[in-house]
């Protein structure tokens, strides 16, 4: 019992570093943007789209918001903070939920509907967009309701698709570094794959852990 | 808790923007590509009234003696090829046995004048001309061509020796005269042999060698698709869908190819090793920004808007 204590520790640390890191990384990525400047980064190769005013509305407030969603629902793992800075937990929650719902998902919509990549790359970031959306809307519900279970299970979820800002371009990173793809069919590939897999992988985690549980209770 | 602080704060102070992104990134516009650079006033009208008159076209190779003195590295070289460049020695007027001309080599346009050594006859009708052309002596590579000209048979057959003994200082040529037209239509040929090219990375293996360790060093050449042999950048506006989902390879050889459309004399010794192969493809000159179309500069534009972005981000974490 004690050595798997100690292994569920090193895991959260592990995730905790994971997290600073990248999360660090995004933040780089965000400064790039600042000031507003439609000749940079990415928005070098959407100058089609970057005219358009709703584009460059949407494109920063979806950087600008995003960000803080990410570092927002970090502390939301913590029992200790849950439990103790309850107040801690239910601002900083409110406020990851409200910037999705109101910010950064329906940014990232319009985002998603002017993605690189042709229809394939579209639907798959229109879907997450979607599902971001549905999801923190539905874990919003829960926790009013004080069905805390459900509340922590859409919350994950949330935050497992939050995380596909990190997981889609480490996925990049990977497949280019494995096989030299021509630029648009990665981000076809990374369009699904960057959050179906984190998604996936919670899935498989929560089934797992179920399972177990069930089992010990059992015995 | 604490510890993931402490852990972010460092990195904040320890890492820098290079990870996201790759900032060591150069877009190479040579020197007479350069759109903004706009120098040559008007293009020489040559006569081509004469036999011998013309660009003369073909390989210019390394050419060692036994009792040279020379490097090794020069001599036997695994890479002879890069070492050896097309050749356009162009010869302009020729009045009373006074030769003039230039010649356009890996980015060097050169002027050189000269005199007729001899004059071989038969039945009344010259068969060959024997020519020496000194080049002016002002540049590093300058030196002495002596060639032949067999006009009958459309035929050069020459030497040239630097006037100062540096690296490869002795080269030979055997050339045919070509008329050069530029032509927006013109394509990459197929049978090319670098035809996988983008940049070549170097991959040592270790072996054995009658118990010496021995390195074997390979190049390998990567990624351009076939893509290359389809887009043409002289003959109309792309647009973005077509460019979008081109390799950095792909960019880099249909922008340089709008340049050897033009006959560009590549400085670059990659480009140059791709385009010397093509056969279509004369070295006329040194600068060819003022002949470049409206097309193509808006192209040149948009390809090179996506190269940097190709460059920077392709293989980093992000934007």
């Amino acid at each position: 019992m004690q050595q798997s204590n100690l292994f569920s520790k090193g895991i959260k640390i592990l995730f905790y570093v994971f997290l600073g890191y990248f999360g660090y990384l995004m933040v780089l990525i965000t400064l790039q943007y600042i000031p507003i400047n439609f000749d940079v980064a990415f928005l070098r190769i959407k100058q089609d789209e970057i005219s358009k005013t709703h584009y460059q509305v949407a494109f920063f407030m979806h950087v600008y918001t995003s960000i803080f969603v990410l570092f927002l629902g970090m502390p939301q793992f913590s029992a200790r903070i849950r439990i103790r800075l309850k107040s801690f937990h239910r601002l900083t929650g409110k406020l990851y939920v409200g910037i999705i719902l109101v910010l950064a998902a329906p940014s990232g919509l319009i985002l998603g509907y002017y993605a690189n990549g042709g229809i394939i790359a579209q639907l798959g970031f229109l879907v997450l967009a979607l599902l971001w959306f549905y999801f923190i809307y539905l874990a919003y519900v829960y926790a009013r309701k004080k069905e805390f279970d459900k509340h922590r299970k859409f919350m994950l979820r949330s935050y497992a698709l939050t995380l596909s800002a990190i997981s889609l371009r480490l996925l990049k990173l990977g497949i280019v570094h494995i096989w030299e793809l021509p630029p648009m069919d990665i981000t076809r590939i990374i369009a699904w794959g960057g959050w179906l897999l984190n998604l996936l992988t919670l899935e498989f985690v929560m089934w797992f852990l179920k399972k177990r549980k069930q089992q010990i209770t059992r015995n | 808790m604490k510890l993931f602080g402490c852990l972010f704060i460092a990195l904040l102070f320890s890492a820098c923007s290079s990870e996201i992104k790759n900032d060591d990134i150069r877009v190479e516009e040579e020197t007479g590509t350069k759109v903004s650079e706009l120098t040559i006033e008007e293009k020489e009208e040559i006569k081509r009234d004469e036999q011998c008159i013309g660009f003369w076209v073909g390989d210019f190779e390394p050419n060692f003696d036994e009792d040279d003195e020379v490097e090794d590295a020069f001599r036997f070289d695994t890479e002879t090829q890069t070492r050896t460049n097309k050749i356009n020695i162009s010869i302009d007027s020729l009045i009373e046995d006074k030769l003039f001309g230039h010649s356009v080599v890996a980015g060097n346009d050169r002027p050189f004048s000269g005199d007729v050594l001899e004059k071989v006859e038969e039945n009344g009708q010259i068969i060959s001309y024997s020519f020496v052309g000194r080049e002016p002596g002002d540049h590093k590579n300058d030196g002495v061509f002596e060639f032949i000209v067999f006009p009958k048979e459309n035929k050069m057959i020459g030497t040239w020796e630097a006037n100062k003994k540096e690296r490869v200082y002795k080269r030979k040529y055997e050339l045919t005269r070509k008329e050069y037209k530029y032509d927006s239509l013109i394509m990459l040929d197929k049978t090319n042999r670098f035809v996988n090219w983008r940049r070549s990375v170097e991959e040592v293996t270790q072996y054995e060698d009658d118990g010496k360790m021995e390195e074997w060093i390979e190049e390998k050449y990567a990624s351009t698709t076939d893509k290359i042999f389809k887009t043409n950048a002289s003959k109309k506006l792309l647009k973005k869908s077509e460019v979008e989902n081109l390799t950095k390879g792909d960019l880099e050889i249909i922008r340089n190819t709008i340049y050897a459309r033009h006959g560009y004399s590549f400085k670059n010794k990659i480009y140059r090793n791709f385009f010397d192969y093509q056969d279509w493809y004369i070295p006329v000159h040194a600068d060819i920004t003022k002949s470049l179309t409206e097309i193509e500069k808006k192209n040149i534009q948009l390809l090179m808007r996506y190269e940097k972005n190709a460059k920077e981000y392709y293989d980093y974490f992000g934007r």
